[in-house]
């Protein structure tokens, strides 16, 4: 490893009480790669995005974004540091149009002093041309982005998140509520993302989704890190028997199960 | 693209939506769409501040209108839905609009009214006041009011319960601001005054007639001597009379009390009748309407305008006459 | 790489047809003929046009901000206790105190931006829905107006504004028509409504309002100040009001205490009809400005065809019905190409 990975998190623990979701998680997540962070309910994968998305804070250990320490206190201070999270339904206004979605927070101006305003033509094209690149083509970026498809539409809020210099991005289930053909175009989507400098961890349960477009996977169970395997230490079929908790019979690479 | 055609259908219904005639408020109506007799009848709105629900007013509107009925003239009646001076001022901008053949307007503010009336005088349309506005129609530019100056018939109510024997007076004021209201209660206490007694003024809010019930019973028990309530209307006459009725049976009251009011209406009729009321003042509000629409035929017609008050009362309805005038309240024309 | 799609039927055409305030034009537009069917040559005339345009105009600069807040998600339902409050502080700093005018007015709109910056930090402070919020300080504000006034002066109603010094300025400002029969505040309410349809268009502030409406909490994460734009947006329909009532005021030479009662009613009345969700997120101020000039038509072309003035609320009552369910067909029309 020639450099730092974009994201290290370091034992990282959380409790809520007397529950501990997370127990002493390590990872490293680097440009370029997906990183399929896996596991059934409960295991501890949405405690671990919430943490990175600064909705909760870590009990224990360390997390560092390109080798500084990150401390987050809001949500808006994690997407100030280039983290993205994209969720199924909220990120996206359906009525507004497709650019004005894709410009939220980060409006372009042209002009001086109070005149100063948006350029819906500029915005219109710039916007269709970033979704182009990501595989989704749609005539007309004026129109509402409900109109777009659920994975058209966590596509435009990832090409958001790129156009704006994301530095890690975070699909929590982005698949679960998709058709096959819609899964397909996100899927798709994902795998342009992965050739940018930018990383990616792709939360899901399915390892069905997983596969096509991972590098890396790490699988949680009830808060630790049981499998952490590159792509090529695995096959599609493996990754499906260790998620189901079959004991790790013969085979290279990784931690063992602790019983 | 074509709009669905149901939406389209919808609105062009609405367009098309028949004629507004039935609905109108008016007596020898022509069909408003024949231009001809438009130009033969005469048109003449009434735009007061009362709504014709009103039962006062209502009395008002069927003078008018037969007053229109028997010099073929087309009446119409405007009013706002609640005392409202923007509205008011706004309806007679439209009327205006429309150009009737004569005028006839309420004033309860002068200040607020003056802009739309001297309008409306620019515009050529004669104009007479009723009921309100006494004191500033000849500064707005009219000649002839016609309606009841109320510091004069506050004062005549003073002269009477006086003579009835009282010394102090309560005046239920039902709309504070209101100047005709206001007058009256002025001129009860001048009214009292003269003989040696007083008034004072109690605020009441008519849309929640329990409490102004039961502010009149406060006002009872807490103010020395009271042994007269004049109430301004005949909606502010029944929670008075129900209070004073409270407190008599429970023993709060004990000494006698004057019990009159300003305007009819049946409850009022009857108490008068029973006793438990001595008298109304009357302000004939039928003549308004009628003498309204017959002062304005013959502006419109011959141009002439008699000059001055035309006083319609006070008027008095005693023991003697209530039952007379409950006659003819169920006809509607008092 | 991009090749321009030959759609079947040209994006702009369907986005002309998809914007908010086609409903509200429409109807506008079939209520003048019909009121022009009816009553003829008195309603086409000047007078007969200012008598709406006049009628809708203080409706009209009400509407317009209130337009913005829904888009933003929120409503105002106090609008018209300020517009109460606003007159009887400029005629009780006046009359009663002796204050000169101007400095009355200025001291009104800044306690009316103190009521609506009110409104927006419990908003945004409490997370308690703002119809709650502002139904509250409704009460709160018509109540102080008529304790106040009655405490201060012993009525409710209150005159004789033209007495003060620098009431002629603000009567030319206010309340004159220099071009009569219309007045000056069909002027203020084209202004405010072609103001309010640039900010919201072409401002990052705009955006940022449908941003605030239509999904607050990503809007938050993205960096959009959604608790700031939104006590703005308070703020605004605050200022608006006092606006009308200052313009009552001085059209009118005095104020009482019930001024403006049901106004918010109206507003939102105007508001939905223009094509403004009630959920937020889409909208227009054109749309708001529409709906007023209907509101005006109606209410003026139903006495001027001589129908009693009961009818008026009937008649806005269908019409926004109309206005709603035609709009929504529209809208499915247009987004079921996909």
């Amino acid at each position: 490893m020639s450099r730092d990975p974009r994201l290290a998190v370091r034992e990282v623990s959380k409790t809520f009480g007397s529950v501990r979701a997370l127990d002493a998680v390590s990872l490293d997540v680097r440009a370029g790669e997906v990183t399929c962070l896996l596991g059934d309910n409960g295991a501890g994968k949405t405690t671990l995005i919430k943490i990175l998305s600064g909705v909760y804070g870590a009990t224990d250990g360390e997390i560092r974004l390109d080798g500084a320490s990150l401390q987050l206190s809001s949500p808006r201070e994690a997407l100030a540091q280039g983290i993205t999270t994209v969720y199924q339904d909220l990120a996206i206004a359906p009525l507004m149009s497709v650019w004005r979605n894709f410009f939220l927070g980060s409006e372009p101006l042209k002009g001086r002093g109070p005149f100063r305003r948006l350029d819906p033509v500029r915005c219109e094209s710039i916007a269709r041309e970033e979704l182009a690149r990501l595989g989704v083509r749609i005539e007309d970026a004026h129109q509402p982005a409900g109109t777009l498809s659920g994975g058209e539409r966590q596509s435009l809020a990832i090409a958001r998140a790129l156009h704006r210099g994301g530095r890690l991005l975070v699909l929590d289930e982005p698949t679960a509520a998709l058709g096959v053909r819609q899964t397909k175009v996100l899927l798709r989507t994902i795998l342009e993302v992965s050739q940018e400098d930018v990383g990616v961890i792709l939360v899901t349960h399915n390892p069905h989704h997983a596969f096509p477009v991972g590098d890396h996977f790490v699988v949680l169970r009830r808060g630790q890190v049981i499998i952490d395997r590159a792509k090529d230490e695995l096959s599609q079929e493996v990754l499906v028997q260790l998620m189901a908790g079959e004991d790790l019979a013969a085979g290279p690479g990784g931690p063992a199960l602790s019983s | 693209m074509t709009l669905r055609p149901p939406a389209l259908l919808w609105l062009l219904g609405l367009a098309a939506c028949g004629s507004p005639g039935e609905q109108r408020d008016d007596v020898g109506a022509k069909d408003r769409g024949d231009t001809t007799a438009r130009a033969e009848t005469p048109r003449i709105v009434l735009v007061t501040h009362g709504q014709s629900a009103d039962p006062f007013w209502s009395v008002v509107a069927t003078g008018a209108r037969e007053a229109g009925g028997e010099l073929g003239i087309r009446v119409e009646y405007q009013a706002p839905g609640t005392f409202n001076m923007v509205e008011m001022s706004q309806l007679i901008e439209a009327v205006v609009a429309s150009r009737p053949e004569g005028l006839a307007i309420s004033i309860p503010d002068g200040d607020a009214l003056a802009p739309a009336i001297r309008a409306a005088a620019a515009a050529g349309i004669p104009i007479v006041s009723i009921n309100s506005g006494a004191r500033v129609f000849r500064d707005l530019g009219l000649s002839a009011h016609i309606g009841q100056p109320e510091r004069d018939a506050g004062f005549a109510a003073g002269r009477r319960m006086a003579e009835a024997g009282v010394t102090r007076a309560l005046c239920v004021n039902h709309e504070v601001g209101n100047l005709a209201l206001d007058s009256r209660c002025e001129g009860l206490e001048d009214g009292l005054r003269e003989a040696g007694g007083s008034a004072l003024v109690l605020a009441v809010d008519l849309a929640d007639p329990e409490d102004a019930q039961q502010r009149v019973r406060g006002a009872l028990a807490r103010e020395p001597g009271i042994d007269g309530v004049l109430t301004l209307g005949p909606a502010g006459a029944v929670p008075a009379l129900a209070a004073v009725a409270m407190l008599r049976a429970s023993g709060g009251l004990d000494t006698p009390l004057e019990l009159a009011t300003f305007d009819l209406s049946m409850p009022v009729l009857e108490a008068i009748r029973e006793g438990a009321m001595s008298f109304a003042v009357d302000q004939q509000p039928y003549l308004q309407g009628y003498l309204a629409v017959v002062l304005l035929h013959k502006a419109i017609q011959i141009g002439a305008v008699p000059d001055g008050v035309i006083r319609t009362g006070p008027a008095f309805v005693t023991g003697d006459n209530a039952a007379e005038v409950i006659r003819l309240v169920g006809r509607g024309v008092r | 790489m991009e090749t321009e799609p030959a759609a079947a039927r040209s994006p702009r055409a369907r986005r002309l047809l998809a914007r908010p305030e086609l409903a509200a034009a429409l109807g506008a537009a079939v209520l003048w003929i019909f009121f022009t069917i009816q009553a003829g040559e008195p309603f086409l005339s000047r007078a007969g046009t200012a008598a709406y345009l006049n009628a809708a105009a203080p409706l009209g600069i009400l509407a317009v901000a209130v337009s913005l807040l829904m888009i933003g998600g929120e409503f105002d339902l106090s609008v018209g206790s300020i517009i109460g409050a606003s007159g009887m502080s400029v005629m009780l700093l006046t009359t009663h105190f002796g204050w000169p005018l101007w400095p009355a007015l200025a001291a009104t709109v800044g306690l009316c931006l103190s009521i609506g910056y009110l409104n927006g930090i419990i908003v945004v402070r409490t997370g308690l829905p703002s119809f709650i919020v502002t139904l509250g300080m409704l009460f709160t504000v018509r109540g102080l107006t008529i304790a106040i006034s009655r405490g201060l002066s012993g009525r409710t109603q209150l005159g004789g504004l033209d007495g003060s010094t620098g009431y002629e300025s603000a009567r030319f400002l206010f309340a004159s028509s220099p071009l009569p029969p219309f007045r000056i505040s069909v002027i203020w309410w084209i202004g405010l409504t072609v103001a309010a349809t640039w900010a919201l268009n072409r401002t990052r502030y705009g955006n940022w309002i449908f941003g605030s409406g239509g999904q607050a909490e990503t809007a938050r994460n993205l960096g959009v100040p959604v608790n700031r734009v939104k006590i703005g947006l308070f703020m605004g329909t605050a200022v608006a009001a006092s606006l009308v009532g200052i313009i009552q005021a001085v059209q009118f030479n005095g104020a009482d205490t019930l001024r403006g009662t049901l106004q918010e009613f109206w507003a939102i009345t105007a508001v939905v009809i223009g094509g403004t969700l009630l959920k937020g997120g889409y909208g227009s101020a054109v749309g708001a400005a529409l709906g007023a000039l209907i509101f005006g038509l109606v209410r003026q072309g139903i006495v001027m065809i001589g129908v009693n003035a009961d009818w008026f609320q009937v008649a806005l009552g269908t019409l926004l019905i109309a206005a709603v369910l035609f709009n929504n067909q529209v809208r499915r029309l247009v987004e079921q190409r996909r």
